[in-house]
């Protein structure tokens, strides 16, 4: 950066001296531990993936297995893509003879969705999460609209991953296998 | 130590004699012997270097490279050869299809024309005349012809920059080189290549030992030229891929563009090669005269010498590759004109002193 | 900033625009909003700030109508940066500038009908079929001007000789760091003139925006420049913060500039990569990615989120930090340290990059505010421009750190600016992730959020400069219109006067050396 006033052989001489510096640089890496990670060897021993990364919408159950959603489409309005679709039925409650809204069917289609999370944030009743259960690839789009409150969910394809899988450390490389 | 003539003239014999066929016959038969172990040679030195490129890269980036088709993915060059192959051949509207079809042609027939000349082991060298070099260089300078045909062809104005710039380096490079290898000859006294192989035979022998500071000043310049040649990074603009997408084979599909990646790493081992050989002595074993030492170093086959140096600089190269920008146009011919051959020139008229005086070893 | 506008007539605007420039020194042209105003019909608000004293103001003006066509004076001639910033208007609200040497459209279609950002536009998908034809494109524009009568007048103008060997440097080119198209005059390898062509992976969210809820808002600015992801939405939700008055805790400033950083960082690495590779050095774009990971990794832990990082909201952060997430930080700063010399050893410090970089894509200080050139790019030539300390927000002013300017004007500097803020940033984060303070991570706002009646501007510093959202509401859940100064717009009109003389290669250096992500600029 500084005025150039270096003659012809002393620009030579240090243009050498960078060159040979970038040199050793690449000699010292190509000696050095490597960083790239095997994915998908590693899915089932090594791999770490965040808790909170948003993979899919799931639904939270209660003790009993039942879903805690009370169909009142707040995530349903908060969603600026229109992924979630909520139908419900009026019950009348036959001990008290209440009308309560129910939900018949909650369809999520994961394809439209863009993680954006806002229907966790609208929901009143932590009926609904985000999980980190990223391997969601299907050969079929209408096999991306999930129905959340048929399915049963189980930790998807990695069951030990949710709560982040192997552990990990800033500064050094997951290169393993095992 | 072992002579490979042994073994064609026991082949000639057979033919000739033996088999008792005439000259025409004969020469027919090892012509075409000799073709397919060039280019059966050519394919699996291609797939080789490659492999190790892609190795070697990934090593110096703190990768590990391919390693998903067959163990530490020694397949993936084959499957990619697979899928070259099996891909679709198409042309550009608007092409000059002459031209664009026989560029690659020309550029791997450079290719394999400069591969012929290397001495692999003692006795086994191809195309050995009295005026080698000087026709090795001439050979290899077909190549600008077939890249400059395949930019003009193309019809696409990134070829067209690209087919420019690659004339220009390539031409500008070819003086270092000749003069790096004039340089040597000087010292040698021959151009025929196994005559320059057999002159660095003996204890240190080999021409950048011999030949001291004017040959190993020689010797750099031609890797710098070489990799020029070989429109290798950081001298690659020619298919700077980040300006111009692919630069003259951007419209090639196919084998058509198989054969300048093939001829690409050709080119790398074929300068590589050239310069084991002019400098390091090809297949002769490093000997330092003691009897002991060098009867060991002896044993060691020639081939296996010829190979270790070459991918020696091979390695070298890619490692230069691996780490450094790429310059710019100007900045290319800057190097050449302004630093390399004067450089070059005053290196030859020091070599001839020192060859006129008799200071070397 | 709560907009006072000086309204200007039609009559008046010409002069009293040039005596803003001129004697009060508003020399740099933030941005330019075009809006309708509904019955006071379609107008411009022009944001300006005094380089001196850092003093902003704001201009507003209604077009006039003249033969059924809405016209305002052309300001290019005051400030450059306005040549993209009044075709984007042209663009979207359809106002005429009158003296403008290129009024094309900017972003949308050459066949698009309509002004999608009036309000009046008719937004059915049978008015908005998908084209299937190739989008026509003239060697011609148009320069508007009024004649003796005061009738609007159309003057055509030739962009392009006939010998003229045009290159098109994209919209796919691997270099152009997205889906830009520079349709470049060339004459052999040095470059004659330079008509960026944007609008590739435009999305339309300003006028999304309009149609949706203030929380919907803020699920699109990640989408803009990826690798300002935070600092984007940190502009939206300070805009509407701002207009709502909230009040947030000293631990939520805490965690937004330490994620600020910690985003400046990741897009600073990239950059350092990107220059590297489109200077053909592979491997040093290799290393950058490589520690790159490591900030990401970092940030994922709380955030959820690499690219699109989902984090802020308004009141607050989407949630707390992670338990981990004040270890990995200074185990982060430790590592990248001694890194960041080992890209200068590789790449930086390089002879041939030096030769490459020295000199190429110049822009003096007066030019680069005149471009509004923002960002070590700017900064690069002087031009104290970081928002950060010219307008703090956050907890900027509470931390020792320096504003890197250098001198040399040229992309070698640009880069060295890149450097040296990567560590300033790591000083920021140091002096505050042992401090983070207890208190919530989020204020609770009501569950429908509306923004009082009234006009806003809030920038901050993006990784590549000045990024604002201005924003007015008349009061509704939805705002009435909002407008993002990206940081790449101007950046790119700045390419033309940067690289007239110089070659192909410079081009590509010069690109990357400024820094411009294209989904930034295309919005």
């Amino acid at each position: 950066m500084e005025e150039n006033k270096k003659s012809y052989f002393g620009e030579i001489g240090s243009a050498m001296k960078t060159l040979a510096i970038g040199m050793k640089t690449t000699w010292k890496e190509l000696l050095t531990k490597k960083s790239t990670e095997q994915y998908p060897e590693n899915r089932k021993t090594t791999l770490h993936v965040a808790a909170r990364h948003r993979g899919r919408l799931v639904m939270n159950r209660d003790e009993n297995g039942v879903v805690k959603c009370t169909a009142c489409t707040l995530c349903e309005k908060a969603c600026p893509n229109g992924t979630i679709k909520i139908v419900s039925q009026m019950v009348e409650n036959p001990e008290t003879g209440k009308k309560k809204k129910q939900l018949v069917d909650y369809q999520y289609d994961l394809g439209d969705c863009m993680f954006c999370e806002l229907c966790v944030n609208a929901c009143n009743f932590d009926a609904i999460k985000f999980v980190n259960d990223f391997e969601n690839s299907v050969f079929d789009r209408e096999a991306l609209v999930l129905h959340l409150d048929k399915e049963v969910y189980e930790g998807g394809s990695l069951p030990n991953i949710i709560d982040g899988g192997a552990d990990f450390e800033i500064g050094t490389f997951n290169t393993k296998t095992k | 130590m072992f002579d490979f003539s042994n073994i064609t003239s026991w082949l000639h014999n057979l033919l000739s004699v033996t088999c008792g066929l005439g000259d025409f016959w004969t020469i027919l038969i090892e012509c075409i012997l000799v073709g397919v172990c060039i280019l059966a040679g050519y394919a699996i030195l291609a797939i080789i270097l490659i492999f190790m490129e892609r190795k070697v890269c990934a090593w110096f980036q703190c990768r590990l490279g391919p390693m998903r088709v067959g163990p530490w993915g020694i397949f993936q060059v084959f499957a990619d050869v697979l899928k070259m192959l099996i891909k679709e051949i198409f042309s550009v509207d608007g092409a000059d299809k002459v031209l664009y079809y026989i560029a690659p042609f020309l550029v791997i027939i450079a290719s394999v024309g400069t591969f012929s000349f290397l001495p692999w082991n003692n006795g086994a060298q191809v195309l050995d005349f009295n005026v080698g070099l000087f026709l090795m260089s001439a050979i290899s300078s077909i190549g600008i012809v077939g890249i400059f045909m395949a930019g003009w062809g193309s019809n696409n104005k990134y070829s067209v920059v690209s087919a420019m710039r690659g004339a220009v380096q390539l031409i500008s490079y070819e003086m270092s080189l000749a003069l790096c290898l004039i340089t040597a000859v000087v010292l040698t006294g021959t151009m025929k290549v196994s005559g320059i192989v057999d002159a660095q035979t003996g204890a240190f022998g080999w021409l950048i030992f011999k030949g001291h500071i004017p040959a190993i000043i020689a010797f750099l310049v031609f890797l710098v030229a070489g990799n020029a040649e070989a429109n290798r990074g950081p001298f690659d603009l020619a298919e700077a891929e980040s300006e111009l997408t692919a630069g003259y084979h951007t419209e090639y599909s196919g084998m058509g563009f198989g054969f300048y990646y093939l001829a690409e790493y050709l080119n790398l081992f074929v300068v590589s090669g050239i310069a084991a050989t002019v400098f390091l002595g090809g297949w002769a074993p490093f000997n330092i005269g003691v009897a002991g030492v060098d009867s060991v170093l002896d044993m060691i086959p020639g081939i296996v010498w010829f190979l270790g140096k070459t991918f020696g600089i091979v390695f070298l190269l890619m490692w230069v590759r691996w780490t450094f920008p790429r310059l710019r146009v100007d900045q290319i011919l800057k190097l050449e004109w302004k630093y390399l051959m004067p450089l070059c020139l005053i290196n030859l008229i020091l070599m001839t002193v020192v060859v006129a005086f008799g200071w070397h070893f | 900033m709560k907009l006072e506008n000086i309204e200007l007539s039609f009559d008046n605007f010409a002069s009293e625009m040039s005596k803003l420039k001129n004697q009060k020194h508003f020399d740099y042209l933030v941005t330019i909003i075009g809006e309708d105003f509904g019955e006071e019909g379609l107008g411009c608000i022009y944001i300006l700030e005094n380089t001196d004293n850092n003093e902003r103001c704001s201009v507003r003006t209604i077009a006039k109508k003249v033969d059924g066509s809405d016209v305002i004076p052309t300001v290019v001639e005051l400030w450059k940066a306005a040549e993209l910033l009044e075709r984007e208007v042209y663009d979207f609200v359809g106002i005429k500038f009158l003296g403008h040497p290129d009024m094309r459209r900017l972003f949308l279609r050459t066949d698009f009908n309509g002004y999608p950002l009036r309000k009046d536009f008719d937004m059915s998908p049978e008015a908005n079929q998908f084209p299937l034809t190739d989008e026509p494109e003239s060697d011609y524009t148009v320069v508007y001007s009024l004649d003796a009568d005061g009738r609007l007048v159309a003057t055509k103008k030739r962009l392009f000789e006939d010998t003229d060997f045009v290159v098109n440097i994209g919209p796919n080119h691997p270099s152009t760091h997205g889906v830009l198209r520079l349709q470049t005059v060339l004459d052999g390898e040095k470059v004659k003139r330079i008509y960026p062509h944007l609008g590739y992976i435009h999305r339309g969210i300003e006028k999304m925006w309009e149609g949706m809820t203030y929380p919907q808002t803020l699920a699109l600015t990640d989408r803009l420049n990826y690798l300002s992801a935070m600092m984007h939405r940190h502009a939206l939700v300070g805009v509407i913060e701002e207009g709502m008055g909230i009040e947030l805790t000293d631990r939520i400033h805490y965690i937004r500039t330490i994620m600020d950083e910690l985003q400046r960082i990741d897009s600073h690495l990239l950059y350092l990569g990107c220059t590297a590779q489109d200077l053909g050095a592979l491997t040093a774009f290799l290393y950058c990615m490589r520690d790159r990971e490591h900030v990401l990794n970092v940030m994922e832990e709380t955030t959820g989120g690499r690219l699109i990082q989902n984090y802020y909201r308004i009141g607050g952060c989407q949630a707390d930090i992670d338990p981990k997430f004040v270890e990995n930080t200074k185990k982060l700063c430790k590592y990248l340290r001694p890194m960041i010399q080992e890209y200068l050893d590789v790449f930086g410090d390089n002879v041939i990059t030096h030769n490459r970089l020295v000199g190429v894509g110049p822009m003096g200080r007066e030019d680069c505010i005149n471009y509004a050139v923002t960002g070590p790019a700017g900064r690069a030539a002087g031009w104290k421009n970081d928002t950060r300390k010219r307008h703090p927000y956050d907890l900027y002013d509470k931390v020792e750190w320096e504003e890197i300017t250098m001198t040399g004007c040229d992309s070698m500097d640009r880069y060295y600016c890149h450097i040296k803020e990567l560590y300033q940033s790591l000083n920021i984060i140091e002096q505050l992730i042992d401090n983070i303070p207890e208190g919530d991570f989020y204020v609770k706002q009501k569950p429908i959020i509306k923004v009082p009646e009234g006009q806003w501007y809030f920038s901050v510093e993006g990784a590549s400069g000045e990024f604002g959202v201005y924003l007015d509401s008349k009061g509704d859940k939805s705002p009435y219109r909002m407008k993002m100064r990206p940081m790449g717009l101007t950046l790119t009109g700045a390419l033309d006067p940067m690289l007239r003389g110089q070659k192909i290669a410079d081009l590509i250096t010069t690109g990357a050396a400024i820094d411009f992500v294209i989904p930034d600029i295309d919005r």
